[in-house]
């Protein structure tokens, strides 16, 4: 399994590499095509051959990366901040505020997670900065229900009783010994599992059209699509992304899984 | 004697069932209020996208009470769905009821929904019993292959599926199908692959085959089985009734993830569904008939849900008695 864990985390600095370099480099999407090297193979200027318009499929690749690292990562942080919040604040203090704020979290999951990312998309526009809101919006509550349960059956535990009674100020207790301690690998495995999900969010609305990112603004989803019936095309073109696509989500889980067995709770 | 036994069961089993349904009716109208929440803070409203004159603008607000607050607006649209009266599309079909377009649409849904979720429960609850508390290279390829989106599952078939066809097709081994091309009628073709899709892609298998394998290892340690060994009775009964409530908990909350993936194979797959119907009112901002889907898509959660309960409490005589 640590080998499992190991190509996870390979996979993932891979795309965090690719978006360093796309922000770090200006590709220009436009500028780019060049119908004379259309559906060319890989070579060595080209390592993963042009699309059907010319363009470079390894820089689209790579730029494309800008649609998933920032966004993901503003999405976990949105998730961690109100699941983390409303999970230990209502399984520590518990009583009616406890019961509303998981009410609130039942309604928000309610919708299913797509249903309520294309609302959220259809109302306030489809930028992957809302995809990112919308997705940690709709994911959030399981990530709460979860710190719930862990802090709620931890409440009454010895250690933490032990805790009280030595004078420990209760916000060290929550912050420390109970999210910190035991449940750092549970985040974890929610701000994984929301990563690989907001990344399938962006690419599929980018790949069904009409949602997401638009060409020639490259996604992963979008270079799929752009491919679609291309008969005699770079078959790189479509199999690249695809293959970025499961390559993360498989890393994700991955680490997941790692996250998983590490968890001692 | 006999009577009051049967009194009191049935008022301990009114008791389980009171909470389950009481957080049913929550929750369906606390998200229909997240919905309207959602499009009161739109910029600008409804009436915009259809309205050309300020008169016109005026009297759909009007008629479609945008001028009222949240509240009221939430339970006008209430009374109104108690009825059966979603609201009037805009932009998808000017004028027809909301409630006309889903309900057929909803139907066809169901089928793969229901499709899905058996083919997945099945596949999985099958595969969990084979490798259940064994080192299995089939975990892991079943991790591995069931990762793939949904959206990617489906293209991948999709073009697997027609130029295999056209080379057959070419070489003179096959004549030209009738699904070739998967042309935009639905076929039978068609609603399987969509419920294959849905059923294996975007982890719904893996998550199924894990939750099974787990429940399954505890039931196999608990002391009840090992009573039942020692008595030489059949495991396999105990095994499976004890796997219900597990998975009836499972079941019901892979409605909602199912429900989001509708759309996208239904997209994908040119399928007449609602899921298809949600993602074009949504790009021409028919806001009615968006909330309409959205209401009923959390309606069907809500009932899986309830669903699980009712079944948990008929299951398991612990919960009855707590109650």
């Amino acid at each position: 399994m640590r080998s499992g864990v190991l190509g996870g985390s390979i996979l993932m600095g891979g795309v965090v590499l690719a978006w360093g370099i796309s922000l770090l480099t200006h590709y220009d999407v436009v500028s780019d095509v060049n119908i004379r090297q259309a559906s060319n193979l890989p070579s060595a200027v080209h390592l993963l051959g042009c699309d059907h318009l010319g363009r470079d499929v390894g820089w689209r690749l790579i730029t494309a990366s800008r649609a998933i690292v920032g966004p993901g990562l503003l999405a976990c942080a949105m998730a961690l901040l109100l699941g983390v919040a409303g999970g230990a604040f209502s399984g520590w203090y518990g009583g009616w505020v406890a019961e509303s704020i998981r009410y609130l979290f039942t309604v928000v999951s309610a919708i299913p997670r797509f249903v309520l990312v294309l609302l959220v998309c259809s109302i306030y526009g489809s930028t992957v900065w809302n995809i990112a809101l919308a997705s940690a919006l709709a994911y959030t509550p399981a990530m709460a229900e979860s710190i719930y349960n862990r802090i709620a059956a931890f409440r009454v535990a010895e250690f933490v009783l032990a805790a009280e009674a030595h004078g420990v100020h209760p916000r060290r207790i929550l912050w420390f010994h109970l999210l910190w301690v035991n449940c750092r690998h549970l985040v974890g495995r929610h701000l994984f599992t929301l990563f690989a999900y907001f990344l399938l969010v962006e690419t599929t609305l980018s790949f069904i059209g009409g949602f997401g990112v638009v060409e020639p603004v490259p996604s992963w989803g979008n270079m799929i699509a752009f491919e679609w019936g291309i008969r005699d095309g770079n078959p790189w073109a479509t199999i690249a992304p695809a293959l970025s696509i499961w390559g993360v989500i498989l890393a994700c889980a991955l680490l997941v899984e790692g996250l998983r067995e590490d968890d001692h709770a | 004697m006999a009577n009051d036994e049967v009194a009191s069961r049935l008022a301990a089993g009114l008791r389980a069932l009171a909470r389950p349904c009481a957080a049913f009716a929550a929750t369906l109208v606390g998200a229909i209020f997240l919905a309207q929440f959602l499009l009161w803070l739109a910029p600008g409203d409804a009436a915009d996208v259809v309205a050309d004159t300020p008169k016109l603008r005026e009297a759909l607000v009007r008629e479609w009470g945008l001028d009222q607050s949240l509240f009221k607006r939430t339970w006008l649209f209430l009374g109104h769905a108690l009825t059966g009266d979603l609201g009037l599309s805009l932009t998808y079909r000017p004028g027809a009821a909301v409630t006309d377009l889903v309900a057929p649409a909803a139907v066809r849904s169901g089928v793969l929904l229901v499709g899905a979720l058996v083919t997945s429960l099945v596949a999985g609850v099958g595969l969990a019993f084979v490798t259940a508390g064994r080192k299995s290279l089939a975990r892991r390829l079943v991790q591995v292959f069931s990762v793939v989106p949904v959206f990617l599952m489906a293209y991948m078939l999709m073009v697997v599926l027609n130029e295999t066809t056209f080379s057959l097709m070419e070489s003179g081994t096959l004549a030209r199908p009738d699904w070739f091309a998967l042309p935009d009628q639905d076929s039978h073709l068609k609603t399987g692959l969509a419920i294959v899709v849905l059923a294996f892609g975007s982890s719904a298998l893996t998550e199924i085959h894990v939750a099974s394998e787990q429940e399954l290892q505890r039931i196999r340690r608990a002391p009840f089985l090992d009573a039942a060994r020692a008595r030489g009775a059949r495991l396999a009964p105990h095994l499976i009734w004890n796997l219900v409530p597990p998975l009836t908990t499972l079941a019901s909350n892979r409605a909602a993830f199912f429900l989001g993936g509708l759309i996208i194979v239904e997209k994908v797959l040119h399928l007449n569904g609602v899921g298809a119907m949600l993602w074009q009112a949504c790009r021409l901002r028919d806001y009615p008939l968006a909330l309409g889907i959205t209401v009923v898509a959390a309606g069907v959660v809500c009932g899986a849900r309830l669903a699980g309960d009712l079944v948990r409490v008929a299951v398991d005589p612990r919960l009855r008695a707590r109650a």
